[in-house]
């Protein structure tokens, strides 16, 4: 739903009321949103708006009497207008790269240069694609550091850990997620929880990775 | 005594680097569960058969290819795993990319193995070719966990010798002053390209190690041997004729699709469902990559590893399974014995061409070839959507009678059953997950 975000940017005041009343709508009818992006698509692709009967095709409808229910519901929501003969008039129809084109002439938009910079939640999350991992967490013994049972960790091996990360490490032959820390020369894993007691490595230390993110989906 | 020239060759004109990773099936294995590591391992358990073992197994004597019940026999401590083919996609893809991040020529010769032409990249990396591979080896170790042979050399034969030489975890620099040095100890039938029969031709001439076949003149190799081994030659003697092809694979001499099943049946209606699948599958491939066969070879596996087969030639390229399926049948009759117990099918589509420019005949119903394809492209366009099959031929429904592989519950990889909230059977995200209780 790209197309729907940078509309925001090119709608003036009142038409912004609409749209936000519409996204309400729009949010929660998937149908909806599958049909505003197959007229979208036709607009992009033949630089025109449907007729009644290519939106029925679209559809896979066979009635005009239902496609003339639907445009109204749409014309309702600002997505499109009619003109006097009845053919239909784009209003926030354009998506992403077309809404960029058609804006006032003098007046370049600011989205094309805002959006330069913005990342994605992959971007976000994995700083290196390669050397990354999922886990997911079985105990509660970072449960103070808001990690908890079931959450999917973000592990990352190109990572050398510094004190205070969290880490996926292998002590004495245990394996463990505990935060690390450097007191002096030596390391101590400690817990998040005071049902634990803090780990100090007798003999071996082997850091298989550290912790990057911790994501918990709800829904 | 003849003159033997030197095998000497002061400089690097070309540096190729050879990566074979070590045990790659059952190496991602110990990597994702790290209490398997220094344990022998075997994946291929779905299978029947050891599909890769690891290196503590292939000291027990475990090879591939050995069935499971001799595995017990011989190790009756190993591990076995049915095989986690997206995750060795997964590492696969990411050892490349790591390869990529040295140089952008690489080629991906199958899925645990690369060629990498590093010629020129000294200066860049201030260090030397066989500094440079050391750093991809280790970036490789520590960033997936799995170790890699490495070669390098002035070829890609004398690479892939180097590679081999020291496994697993080598790094082997045959230098052009060195190369005679790693030829004499090899014998000519382990240079890659050259096969029994032609290492058993060369021993008529006293040919036996690579060296003896290295130092041969030019005129001796045009006159007894083709072209692939005068290219063998040079390539021995430091003159690479080989280029390092990155581009991925996208045309395709032959498309085959084979399924084993445990266990083996003798049902002709199964064992025909099987051969059914197999050839939508291949089907199914030839139309991704637009083409068409000429060609139909259908083969049954016994029990006994004995291949019977028939080849059907087509009057005109197709890739609609509905075209095929009577012929298939016929030829299904003739191979198919009741009393065979059968362990796998497998269909080879040969004779490819694009399907652009296909010659119709006289006879040829061409409008219900017009509406087939249509058909296909609704059952691949729901494919994309849906996953694979989600439409197919009634006549391949009969691989359901029994499960593709006795047990198959337990059968199916770790990944597969152990879901994130939000991933699917069908769609998991595109990370390899440890395996740790923490």
């Amino acid at each position: 739903m790209q197309f729907l975000i940078i509309l925001t940017i090119s709608l003036t005041g009142e038409r912004l009321f609409a749209y936000n009343h519409f996204m309400v709508n729009i949010a929660n009818n998937k149908k909806i949103q599958v049909r505003v992006k197959l007229i979208s698509d036709f607009y992009r692709k033949s630089g025109r708006m449907p007729s009644f009967s290519e939106i029925g095709q679209l559809f896979r409808l066979k009635s005009k009497n239902s496609v003339f229910k639907i445009v109204n519901k749409l014309e309702k929501t600002g997505l499109l207008k009619r003109d006097h003969k009845g053919r239909l008039i784009p209003l926030s129809m354009k998506q992403h790269t077309k809404v960029l084109g058609t804006i006032e002439a003098g007046f370049p938009s600011p989205a094309e240069e805002e959006l330069i910079d913005t990342i994605s939640l992959d971007d976000l999350l994995i700083q290196n694609k390669d050397a990354t991992f999922l886990l997911k967490v079985t105990g509660d013994s970072l449960k103070d550091a808001g990690i908890l049972p079931g959450d999917m960790v973000i592990v990352d091996k190109s990572l050398n850990p510094v004190n205070g990360d969290i880490v996926i490490a292998q002590v004495d032959g245990e394996w463990t997620m505990k935060i690390f820390k450097k007191r002096g020369n030596s390391i101590i894993l400690m817990p998040a929880n005071p049902k634990y007691k803090p780990i100090q490595p007798k003999n071996e230390l082997k850091v298989a990775g550290v912790v990057a993110s911790v994501i918990r989906k709800y829904k | 005594m003849s003159y033997q020239p030197p095998l000497t060759i002061d400089q690097w004109p070309r540096a190729i680097m050879h990566v074979d990773a070590d045990a790659f099936f059952t190496s991602c294995e110990q990597a994702i569960h790290p209490e398997l590591k220094g344990k022998p391992v075997i994946a291929g358990k779905e299978r029947g058969i050891v599909a890769a073992a690891s290196y503590e197994a292939k000291k027990r004597g475990i090879e591939r290819g050995m069935r499971l019940f001799e595995v017990k026999k011989l190790c009756p401590d190993a591990i076995l795993l049915p095989s986690d083919y997206e995750t060795y996609s997964l590492f696969s893809v990411r050892m490349f990319d790591i390869m990529r991040r040295f140089s952008p020529q690489v080629e991906e010769y199958s899925i645990d193995e690369a060629f990498i032409d590093i010629t020129g990249m000294r200066r860049y990396f201030h260090s030397s070719y066989g500094e440079i591979a050391g750093r991809i080896q280790k970036t490789i170790e520590k960033e997936l966990d799995i170790t890699v042979s490495v070669g390098v050399s002035l070829s890609k034969v004398l690479s892939k010798i180097a590679s081999k030489h020291r496994k697993p975890n080598g790094l082997i620099i045959i230098a052009g002053r060195e190369i005679h040095t790693y030829l004499s100890e090899l014998p000519v039938e382990k240079v890659w390209g050259i096969g029994a029969n032609t290492s058993a031709f060369l021993k008529k001439f006293g040919i036996y190690t690579a060296l003896e076949y290295a130092r041969k003149d030019e005129g001796f190799i045009k006159r007894y041997l083709s072209k692939p081994y005068l290219e063998i030659w040079h390539e021995l003697n430091g003159r690479s004729v080989y280029p390092v092809i990155t581009e991925p694979k996208d045309d395709y001499k032959s498309i085959s699709k084979t399924k084993t099943f445990t266990p083996p049946s003798s049902d002709e209606g199964f064992i025909f469902a099987q051969l059914s699948k197999n050839l939508e599958n291949a089907c199914i491939k030839a139309r991704r990559y637009n083409l068409c066969a000429n060609k139909v070879i259908i083969f049954l596996r016994t029990q006994e590893y004995k291949d019977t087969g028939i080849e059907i030639r087509l009057n005109r390229p197709t890739a609609y399974p509905l075209e095929l399926f009577d012929l298939l049948r016929d030829g299904f009759k003739k191979v198919y014995n009741s009393r065979a117990l059968y362990r796998a099918t497998g269909i080879v589509l040969s004779g490819l061409k694009l399907d652009n420019n296909i010659q119709y005949s006289l006879f040829d119903d061409t409008v219900k070839i017009v509406k087939m394809n249509r058909i296909y492209s609704v059952i691949d366009e729901l494919s994309d959507r849906f996953g694979k099959h989600t439409i197919h031929h009634a006549s391949s429904l009969p691989v359901k009678i029994q499960a593709q592989h006795e047990g198959e519950r337990g059968d199916t990889p770790y990944r597969k059953n152990s879901l994130f909230k939000g991933e699917n059977k069908r769609q998991r995200i595109h990370m390899p997950v440890l395996n740790i209780k923490v």
